[in-house]
């Protein structure tokens, strides 16, 4: 087996709040997991302790079979991890081109270095989310499904072999989704490793070979999409939240 | 040990009144996010209104002293009312500049009304004393720190105990949040920053009984209210106290055993040695 | 304008400032080094400030050090002047690295507050030390003709503004613009966040200090209260502020307007030119935030409009 990721025993613990409790779980390379759970389970913050944006308060993750859980963000990037953010972050006063131009002038090593050259390059994975009539506007122009895509596009252009997806479908039409779907899996095929949050439970089981279930930080159930939906804990977590 | 409690006790007293000095920039920077660096300049102006009232007058300046409160009041309210409530929603660095010019206009201003030479506030009582375990104290000192006290204690009954007091502390988690309380926001910051500066021209009018006065005294008071500020954190107004009277006393002490001339050294070290290690302040809660 | 444009004018400004001393007044040439050694420091200030996002109150740090590492090494050991400017460098470089580090971890304005209180500091350890004159200062032995020193800042200038051009079209400026647009996002991208922070800082520190040595060497004198002055530390933001920080030629020609029209102002009353200065700030913070460039660009299209719309932006 080749795991391209692999999280052991890890926990978050923000202040009182035990945001992550000793999640384990793996990803081979080349496949597409899954990640739901209701609302405050800690999607966000496992995502932030595999990119770096935040620091396990124990456990250990393994990149590659390596442990990176001590490595500051951007050394991550270059070792080929790169994420997008539920809570938007696009450079707001530069244009969308330079936006997805900064992922490709420092993303993963073997990226470009040159200027021009990661322009191009921008202007290339622009195309490849459907962005291109955007190039020239100032990011903060964008509206949310544009910021979506802007936020898929700078992480493409990182050239990471593996891509942590936070909730790029929230707010998109059906047919927004299913484009989106659509370049999901076409990155896969190139041979990318994908970690999915999503609450579109359509587009998650179309997408992901495993899903994994967190609740209250925990990891309530993990293994094939259609074993896991049936999972009566996993029913129970999500009528309970939305119950409530 | 004579000496040094002498020291001590001076430094407390001097610590009063920095606590006030302190007291109105924390409520604005708390409540409405804004840096002021015209406090001190403000403070300055509260010294000049006390000195022309007990000069020209004849005014006892701790009859001035409300007067200094009510024109800072006014002042205050129509700065934030008219241009500070400008550049509110702007990044925090466009408010902190354009205090910064507010400063410099009040500086030079004073510069050219009052002259730059050194004025002194010496009521026929300025040099009584009494014995304090040994400790000689001014009576102005003990005033002056009683009335900053005083005042410290207004401000807590009047944020925690009354509908206005509670609209403003809400604005300080939300700046909308006056709407919840019928108050009109705008109203609301002018109010606020009206309250700061009312607060720094009682502090100059107090500063100006202890100390001389002339128009570039603000840039340092602003300094030492920020360390102060820092210190106590800009949550509660006790806090505000106990930093003043901390900063006080470190500066005493510092004057005895390193020399005066470090006082500054100690007191801008502590700023940022506590910006560094807790920005939250040292009373504060942490992040 | 079109870049090459800006370029041919930005050579004809550089070629007249060369040639003042031919034609100008002594008063001129003195006028042109101070708006030039202003320009210098709003420029250096622009690549902390205006590309990456921190608005430095240390500056005058830097150009501090730079006069005192002049004054020190003419006064105290008799070197040459060239070993002064370096050792002036050396110094305020070594501030940045052992200062940067800590302080710039500090956002907002608690990073401004930090540096305000550092100014402070130096002002107050400086007039105490022996070497450095005490609160009195030091003189120093009088200097050649005004004109080596004009040639000095507008070569000095020149480079600046080279480096800030450079920086605004390489990888290096693109990494403090993401730090200043969203830090987070910036070092999830892989930018080595801490590193260019401080490289920012250090370049700063280079370009202020070497200002700060011609200045002193040219003056003949310095004090710990003119050479830290934190007012001088606003002056710089203010010109880059008002010029447009971000850009390339924005401060120096905030730097050159400011200075010339609070230079005429001051012939009349002192105070006045002050009291003018606060109120452009105000005035200009106000109605263009984001300088003459940004209102050079827009207004065409918006009009009187532009000013409304910045109004509208920011207020409650
Ligand atoms: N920076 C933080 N500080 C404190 N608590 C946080 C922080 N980030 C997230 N939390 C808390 O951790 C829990 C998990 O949040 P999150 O990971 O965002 O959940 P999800 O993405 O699954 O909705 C929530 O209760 C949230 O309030
Ligand atoms: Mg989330």
């Amino acid at each position: 087996m080749d795991n391209i990721l692999e999280v052991r025993n890890l926990t978050k613990r923000f202040h009182g709040l035990l945001a992550i409790d000793r999640v384990t779980f793996a990803l081979e390379r080349n496949q597409i997991l899954g990640l739901i759970g209701p609302n405050g389970a800690g999607k966000t913050t496992l995502v932030s302790l595999v990119s770096g944006t935040l620091q396990p308060t124990e456990g250990s993750v393994l990149f590659e079979g390596k442990p990176i859980h001590r490595l500051a963000g951007f050394r991550r990037a270059l070792l080929g991890i790169a994420r997008t953010f539920q809570v938007m972050r696009p450079f707001p006063g530069l244009t969308v081109l330079d936006n997805v131009a900064v992922g490709a002038l420092f993303g993963a090593a073997g990226s470009t270095r040159q200027l021009a050259a990661a322009r191009e390059d921008a202007n290339r994975w622009l195309h490849f989310v459907g962005l291109d009539h955007r190039v020239r506007q100032r990011a903060d122009a964008l509206g949310g499904p544009d910021r979506k895509r802007l936020e898929l596009a700078k992480a493409l252009a990182m050239r990471p072999k593996l891509l942590l997806l936070d909730e790029v479908m929230a707010g998109l039409n059906p047919v927004e989704i299913e484009e989106v779907i659509t370049v999901i899996k076409k990155v896969r095929d190139q041979g990318i490793s994908i970690v999915v949050i999503e609450h579109v439970m359509k587009a998650i089981q179309s997408l992901s070979d495993r899903l994994l279930v967190l609740h209250h930080g925990e990891k309530i159930a993990e293994g094939k999409p259609q074993e896991v939906l049936r999972n009566d804990q996993v029913i129970a977590a999500y009528l309970g939240s939305k119950r409530r | 040990m004579q000496l040094l409690w002498q020291i001590l006790v001076n430094g407390v007293l001097l610590g009063g009144l920095y606590a006030l000095m302190a007291l109105g920039l924390v409520l604005v920077w708390g409540v409405l996010n804004i840096v002021n660096l015209a406090h001190g300049a403000l403070i300055m102006l509260g010294a000049y209104v006390c000195y022309y009232f007990f000069t020209g007058l004849g005014w006892d300046p701790f009859a001035a002293l409300p007067v200094a409160m009510s024109l800072l009041f006014c002042l205050g309210y129509l700065i934030q009312r008219w241009v500070l409530n400008l550049v509110i929603r702007a990044p925090m660095f466009n408010s902190l500049l354009v205090t910064f010019g507010l400063e410099v206009v009040i500086t030079y201003l004073a510069q050219l009304l009052f002259s730059a030479d050194f004025r002194t506030v010496n009521p026929s009582y300025a040099g009584a004393n009494f014995s304090f375990f040994g400790a000689t104290v001014p009576w102005v000192r003990v005033l002056a720190f009683g009335v900053a006290l005083a005042l410290t204690f207004a401000l807590w009954l009047f944020l925690d105990h009354t509908r206005i007091g509670r609209a403003i502390r809400a604005t300080a988690q939300n700046l909308v949040a006056a709407r919840l309380y019928g108050v009109n926001p705008r109203q609301l910051y002018a109010l606020t920053f009206g309250i700061g500066a009312a607060l720094a021209g009682a502090a100059g009018a107090l500063y100006g009984v202890v100390s001389q006065i002339n128009p570039y005294i603000g840039a340092g008071l602003t300094g030492k209210s920020f360390a102060i500020a820092i210190i106590g954190g800009l949550e509660k107004s006790l806090y505000v106290l106990v930093g003043g009277l901390f900063l006080g006393v470190v500066e005493a002490l510092t004057a005895l055993y390193i020399g005066p001339t470090y006082t500054d050294v100690v007191s801008f070290g502590i700023l940022v040695l506590v910006l560094i290690v807790r920005p939250t302040g040292l009373l504060g809660r942490t992040a | 304008m079109k870049p090459a444009l800006k370029f041919i004018f930005a050579a004809l400004v550089v070629g007249g400032f060369a040639t003042v001393p031919s034609w100008g007044s002594a008063v001129l040439v003195q006028f042109g080094i101070n708006a030039l050694i202003l320009a210098t420091l709003a420029q250096s200030w622009n690549i902390i400030g205006g590309y990456t996002g921190y608005p430095s109150f240390g500056n005058s740090v830097f150009y501090g050090l730079g006069g005192y590492g002049v004054a020190i090494a003419l006064v105290q050991y008799q070197l040459p002047s060239a070993v002064g400017l370096i050792l002036g460098v050396v110094l305020a470089v070594l501030f940045a690295f052992l200062l940067g580090l800590p302080v710039l971890r500090l956002r907002g304005h608690y990073f401004a507050i930090a540096t305000l209180g550092l100014t402070e500091v130096m002002t107050a350890i400086v007039s105490n030390l022996d070497i450095a004159g005490r609160n009195v200062g030091l003189i120093l032995p009088l200097a050649k003709g005004d004109t080596l020193f004009l040639e000095l800042s507008l070569a000095l200038l020149v480079v600046t503004t080279l480096a800030v051009a450079w920086i605004s079209r390489s990888r290096f400026g693109f990494g403090l613009i993401a730090i200043r647009e969203n830090e987070v996002a910036a070092a999830v991208m892989g930018v080595n966040t801490t590193l260019y922070k401080i490289l920012a800082f250090a370049l700063c520190a280079v370009f202020s200090a070497l200002a700060g040595g011609i200045h002193a060497y040219w003056i003949t004198y310095l004090d710990p209260g003119s050479a830290f002055d934190v007012s001088l530390n606003v002056r710089m933001i203010i010109m880059a502020v008002f010029g447009g920080p971000g850009t390339i030629f924005g401060p120096a020609l905030g730097a050159f307007a400011l200075a010339a029209i609070s230079e005429i102002l001051a012939s009349k009353i002192t105070s006045l030119a002050s009291i003018f200065f606060g109120v452009v700030i105000v005035v200009a913070i106000i109605f263009m935030p984001r300088g003459v460039a940004d209102l050079a660009q827009n207004f065409r299209r918006f009009g009187w409009r532009y000013f409304q719309e910045n109004i509208k932006a920011h207020r409650v």
